[in-house]
């Protein structure tokens, strides 16, 4: 049966879950910032926000992570695997987009051979999503096939209904057990249909039109014109959910270290470097193209998923104003009135 | 690798012996810490690590049918490379792999083969080549063009010799700079091919050298009329993770670390910025 969230039972929800052991990630206020974080109490909740600064991606895919820890003396190495990373959590507040990005970024890490980093994170975190109530100008969920109150990716989802009442829906399994959990917390549904609070967002380009494009147009004009703007500072991958570029280094004293992952970025010069100083990617063009055509051509290709959520960070970040979703728009434009190539 | 805890976790391997080939490049026999037999194809790469330093990708020089000990030809160029050329016997090292596919040697099988090594491309090769003398009659005619800058980075001389004096192989080698003492023949790699009598359907072209040579060596094998299937070329990329999911090797849909090293020009020929 659907069920209701009070606002006002937000306070008992994060204490319930605090007490079945769960840590809770929510949205909170951070200066001028909104960050998933993680929360004490429901008074940090922060619930006024098109979408959090950060993505959902750091509590799966951190920004720099331990993969080993070693210890040498003189011709001895021992080395050990970190454990305890994979904490059992509730992230509370996530938008649908970056919920999406979750299933989205499942493929690379478990094909061929999975990274157990990844898988047992996934498992151990179980993730609430507030349908979006409002969008800004740099949204374009419905662009790529997403939806503001789209349920892929999430366990469990709520849409507001009113400034203090929320539509409880069941996505998985897992979301109906940690609902089962809380008794208490969350009301039946008084009869009748709700008014769902859900945001319009603009349909920007036909996603249709761009692989087709894409698959013809490797040389092409607009990849350096893409770039001209862009100072390769690497923003856009790092706030974006489904970007899963890194780097292995070692950090060490003098007889013991951590080798850990570090988010790496394609649109770094150094990224693709060889020592010997040849670059299969030597300009920003060759960058920005390596950035659409994985996300909207390569990873389709392999992994049957659109690369991108929709969720316009990249473009918020950007400090040149560049735009991926004006780029696709251009891009679609392209492809329904083919121009010259040169 | 794919049964271990972590994708990330090395093994210990341990240095064996090690030689100086020239002022830049150093030979390392390797085994693993608990001795444990090798087991690799022509063509595939370990990720070696130093401690402390970082973990580098190198292809075994090492013929497979060695299986107790593997053997890197490593150029002193970066941090963890400088790392390894200080290594002493004895000294411990974290290793991943083999990683990749490797050469097609069955597909090669019954064919003429004609290696193409540049520089220290014959480190890879050397792994292939000696896998095919020690199968020589699974293969017919086999040719060796190797070319090197100057006669002092030559690679392997004494196995060059012994490859020279075999009959069933044709060797040549030559240097882009002679100095007074050489004799042999001077000039780039592909000096070496325009004389080349091939049976092009029979034949398979394996090529490894820096991306330059790849794009001449590709226009002789062209006037050749060698199938883009039988042309086979190895990459090299700054791979990190070596099990595709880092996105360094990433060349269109390909991962070189998974998919490669080696490529027929077949598929390289779809794939824009691989040379």
């Amino acid at each position: 049966m659907e069920k209701r969230l009070y606002k006002k039972d937000f306070g008992s929800f994060i204490t319930s879950l605090q007490g079945l052991g769960y840590k809770t990630v929510a949205p909170k206020k951070d200066n001028n910032l909104i960050m998933l974080d993680e929360i004490q109490g429901a008074d940090e909740i922060s619930l006024d926000h098109v979408i959090t600064n950060n993505s959902i991606k750091e509590f799966f895919f951190p920004k720099t992570e331990k993969v080993l820890s070693y210890r040498m003396e003189k011709n001895k190495v021992e080395i050990e695997e970190p454990e305890g990373f994979a904490v059992k959590a509730v992230i509370f507040g996530s938008r649908p987009c970056d919920a999406f990005s979750l299933p989205v970024m499942d493929k690379v890490f478990n094909w061929d051979c999975s990274d157990k980093f990844w898988v047992q994170r996934r498992e151990a975190i179980t993730i609430v999503t507030i349908a979006c109530d409002k969008c800004d100008s740099y949204c374009f969920c419905t662009s790529v096939g997403l939806a503001p109150d789209a349920k892929q990716g999430s366990d469990v989802l709520l849409t507001k209904i009113s400034d203090d009442e929320y539509v409880v829906e069941t996505v998985t399994e897992k979301g109906e057990n940690l609902i089962k959990g809380l008794e208490g917390v969350f009301s039946d549904s008084p009869s009748g249909v709700p008014d769902r609070q859900v945001a319009t967002v603009e349909k920007k380009f036909a996603i249709d039109k761009v692989k087709p494009w894409l698959d013809e147009n490797f040389v092409h004009k607009v990849w350096t014109e893409f770039s001209l703007k862009c100072i390769g500072c690497g923003a856009c991958t790092f706030v974006c959910p489904t970007c899963h570029c890194f780097d292995i280094v070692d950090e060490c004293t003098m007889t013991k270290g951590d080798r850990v992952k570090n988010w790496d970025g394609c649109q770094f010069k150094m990224f693709t470097m060889h020592t010997s100083g040849h670059n299969p990617r030597s300009t920003q063009g060759e960058r920005w193209r390596q950035r659409i055509m994985h996300k909207f051509k390569y990873y389709v290709e392999k992994f049957d998923s659109i690369l991108c959520v929709g969720c316009g960070r990249c473009s918020r970040v950007c400090p040149a104003d560049m735009n991926i979703s004006e780029m696709l728009e251009i891009i679609a434009t392209e492809a329904s009135q083919p121009g010259n190539k040169d | 690798m794919k049964n271990s805890n972590s994708l990330f976790l090395p093994e210990i391997a341990k240095v064996v012996s090690t030689r100086q080939l020239t002022a830049m490049e150093k030979y390392i026999e390797l085994k693993t810490i608990d001795d444990r037999e090798f087991d690799f194809t022509p063509g595939q790469f370990v990720q070696l690590s130093v401690f402390g330093i970082g973990e580098a990708p190198i292809s075994i020089s090492s013929s497979p049918f060695n299986r107790e000990s593997i053997g890197l030809c490593v150029r002193r160029a970066g941090d963890v490379t400088s790392a390894i050329h200080k290594l002493e016997p004895g000294s411990r090292l974290g290793m991943r792999g083999p990683l990749g596919k490797g050469f097609p040697v069955k597909e090669m099988r019954g064919k003429d083969l004609l290696f193409i090594a540049g520089g220290l491309g014959l480190a890879p090769l050397r792994s292939l080549i000696n896998y095919t003398l020690q199968k020589r009659d699974d293969f017919a005619r086999i040719r060796i063009l190797y070319g090197a800058k100057k006669p002092g980075e030559i690679l392997f001389p004494d196995e060059l010799q012994t490859w020279r004096e075999r009959k069933d192989i044709e060797l040549e080698i030559t240097v882009d700079t002679p100095d007074q003492n050489w004799t042999g023949k001077s000039g780039v790699i592909t000096r070496l091919m325009p004389s080349l009598k091939l049976e092009p359907e029979n034949t398979f072209a394996l090529i490894v050298g820096p991306p330059v040579m790849y794009k001449y060596v590709l226009l002789e094998l062209q006037i050749k009329q060698i199938p883009e299937t039988n042309i086979i070329m190895s990459l090299e990329r700054r791979m990190k993770c070596g099990i595709g999911k880092c996105g360094h090797c990433q060349i269109n849909g390909v991962y070189v670390c998974l998919d490669g090293p080696e490529f027929s020009y077949h598929t390289l020929k779809f794939l824009p910025e691989a040379i």
